[in-house]
């Protein structure tokens, strides 16, 4: 980000109410994996679980998506993807403290790309059996 | 399926598929002990997760999706159909392929955005 100009000296409003546990803002989360700070709020979703950069998640829900009754708070990375029958993507998320598993809709604004690269990884890792099936 | 279940594995234990009907060897050829039937890939909720005990929902799991261990070794993802519980397990030898590769293959198929955007990669 730019900096503003020096001479700018009235405070930014955002920048002094931490709420969280982890010093996050009630409007963003920083993301425990790359550091970005989120808004919480993410075009096509309720609310937002999950990095747009690199799609990684914290675990911080229990039974319920969004109900933020877990006290783990371990990170959750990204370990695949699954399409609804509707095609709609949905993310696999995997917590790397606790071993939970969670599945969770992508945002519109997550990073293309990193889904991607998601969705052909057990493709690039190559089929754990021949290629050439026995027809 | 073969009956023929070597000698050096005297585990005869069954269960029976509950999608598709198929008896299921406990134990797959390469002696891990299998969760999903080969034929469907569908699995049965008999454990909780949470408290690591029996569960008593019972119901079939559907699979969903392959996630990528670090070794490379494909996991098969399975959720509950009527609790939506999630598990993990490693696929085993003689899993059906065809299931498999549509289940890799299937969300490319209907990307969230146009492949065209992508160059190479
Ligand atoms: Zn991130
Ligand atoms: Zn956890
Ligand atoms: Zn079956
Ligand atoms: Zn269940």
């Amino acid at each position: 980000m730019p900096r503003r100009k020096p001479q700018q000296r009235r405070p930014q409003r955002r920048k002094d109410v931490l709420h969280g546990p982890g010093g996050e803002r009630g409007d963003a989360f920083r993301c425990t994996n790359c550091r970005l700070d989120v808004p919480l709020t993410a075009p096509g979703t309720a609310h937002r679980n999950h990095c747009p950069h690199c799609l990684t998640s914290l675990h911080v829900d229990g039974r319920i998506p969004g109900d933020r009754r877990e006290t783990c708070r371990g990170r959750m990375a990204a370990v695949g993807v699954t399409a609804r029958r509707d095609g709609e993507w949905l993310l696999i998320h995997h917590c790397l403290a606790c071993g939970k598993l969670s599945v969770n809709r992508i945002a519109g604004d997550d990073n293309a790309l990193t889904l991607l690269r998601l969705a052909m990884r057990p493709l690039a890792a190559g089929p754990p059996f021949s290629a050439q099936l026995a027809l | 399926m073969s009956n023929d279940i070597p000698s050096s594995v005297l585990r005869t234990t069954t269960f029976q598929c509950v999608r598709c009907g198929l008896t299921v060897t406990a134990f797959a050829p390469d002696g891990r002990r299998r969760n999903h039937c080969p034929r469907c890939l569908y699995s049965q909720h008999v454990r909780d997760q949470v408290e690591g005990g029996p569960s008593e929902c019972r119901s079939g799991m559907s699979p969903i999706a392959i996630a990528v261990l670090r070794t490379g070794d494909w996991e098969l993802i399975h959720n509950c159909t009527r609790c939506g519980e999630l598990t993990s397990n490693p696929i085993c030898g003689d899993d059906n392929q065809f299931i498999l590769m549509r289940m890799a293959v299937r969300p490319l198929a209907q990307p969230p955005f146009p492949l065209e955007t992508f160059g190479d990669l």
